[in-house]
């Protein structure tokens, strides 16, 4: 008895350690749920932004896909990258943040892209975190 | 268009320009929480808050979502937003106030400046009236940097933290808000 109440207790703590230490999902790896241009997903949110949020942001574990053409690269903090894509309005973009080692070297100002990431709601832009290229 | 939207547009596009209103604005300024307790540490961090300051009337305000809060473990990232800030109901914090202490003419030199910002602090949909201590750095550039470093209390704002949980979160968040505002 005592050694299944130990063994219990052994593979639950493993387990309980294995979530805590858990990483966060890439989107390399998720299936987006929508796929979309930036024009789109801006006009969807200045719409209706309650039920864009709850389209695109949902519970924040499926990637969305979105294509534009890039506005804007900035380097706003030490390993982030920012591309801004455009979507006709030029007081709101789709922010795309990428960590630095997912940023394709290649990209520049006024290249059509696709991307794939979490979509995090919309303040003046569109936020969309934990970006990867889809190439 | 959104209302926060509609805000910030107010704010930093109104017919003021008669005035020769200064007005200066982000939307990737940083604001950081630290949980300090004997259990654990924790620490978030969102690259995406947008402000504007009007330096002319004080005016200020900052909002952030609260789904780009960024943890290093996904596990506390969860729990955050489902247990605790209920981002799906509330997915917004923001800030609407007034800064004092720095004037428009002192901007125009470089210099660090000790100012005070007071307003409405909402978090979790519950707002408190707030004053904190700040700085207003004035690069050689002309680029403005504002700082204010405060506490939170998760029960001021309505956030309920289980009793299981209890000893792992701070009774006290540290907040730190930095922006490096541009002129709009």
């Amino acid at each position: 008895m005592i050694a299944v109440g130990a063994t219990v207790a052994v593979i639950g703590g493993i387990f309980a350690w294995r979530e805590y230490q858990r990483p966060h999902a890439s989107a390399h790896k998720l299936e987006a749920s929508h796929v979309v241009s930036a024009t789109e997903l801006l006009a969807d949110f200045q719409q209706d932004e309650e039920a864009a949020t709850a389209k695109y942001v949902g519970d924040h574990s499926t990637p969305i896909e979105v294509a534009g053409t890039i506005r804007l690269i900035d380097t706003e903090a030490p390993g982030i990258i920012n591309a801004v894509l455009d979507t006709g309005d030029p007081m709101s973009g789709v922010v795309c943040e990428f960590n630095e080692n997912d940023f394709p070297a290649d990209w520049s100002h006024g290249m059509d892209v696709r991307i794939k990431g979490f979509c995090s709601g919309m303040l003046m832009d569109v936020v969309i975190q934990r970006c990867v290229p889809i190439i | 268009m959104t209302t926060m939207k509609h805000l910030f547009l107010a704010i930093a596009f109104a017919p003021f320009a008669l005035f020769a209103q200064e007005r200066y604005g982000t939307r990737t300024g940083t604001i950081t929480f630290f949980s300090e307790t004997p259990a654990e540490n924790i620490e978030a961090v969102n690259r995406k808050v947008s402000s504007v300051w009007d330096v002319s009337t004080g005016a200020i305000q900052f909002a952030a979502l609260i789904k780009a809060f960024e943890f290093e473990k996904a596990l506390m990232q969860e729990h955050f937003n489902e247990n605790y800030m209920e981002s799906n109901t509330y997915p917004k914090a923001d800030f609407k106030g007034t800064v004092s202490g720095v004037s428009a003419e002192q901007l125009k030199k470089p210099g660090t400046y000790d100012v005070t910002v007071e307003g409405d602090l909402t978090i979790h949909g519950v707002t408190r009236k707030v004053s904190h201590p700040g700085k207003i750095t004035v690069n050689e550039n002309g680029s403005v940097k504002a700082v204010s470093r405060f506490i939170v209390k998760p029960e001021d704002h309505g956030i309920k933290v289980p009793a299981v949980v209890r000893k792992n979160i701070a009774e006290e968040i540290a907040v730190s808000v930095d922006l490096d505002l541009a002129k709009l």
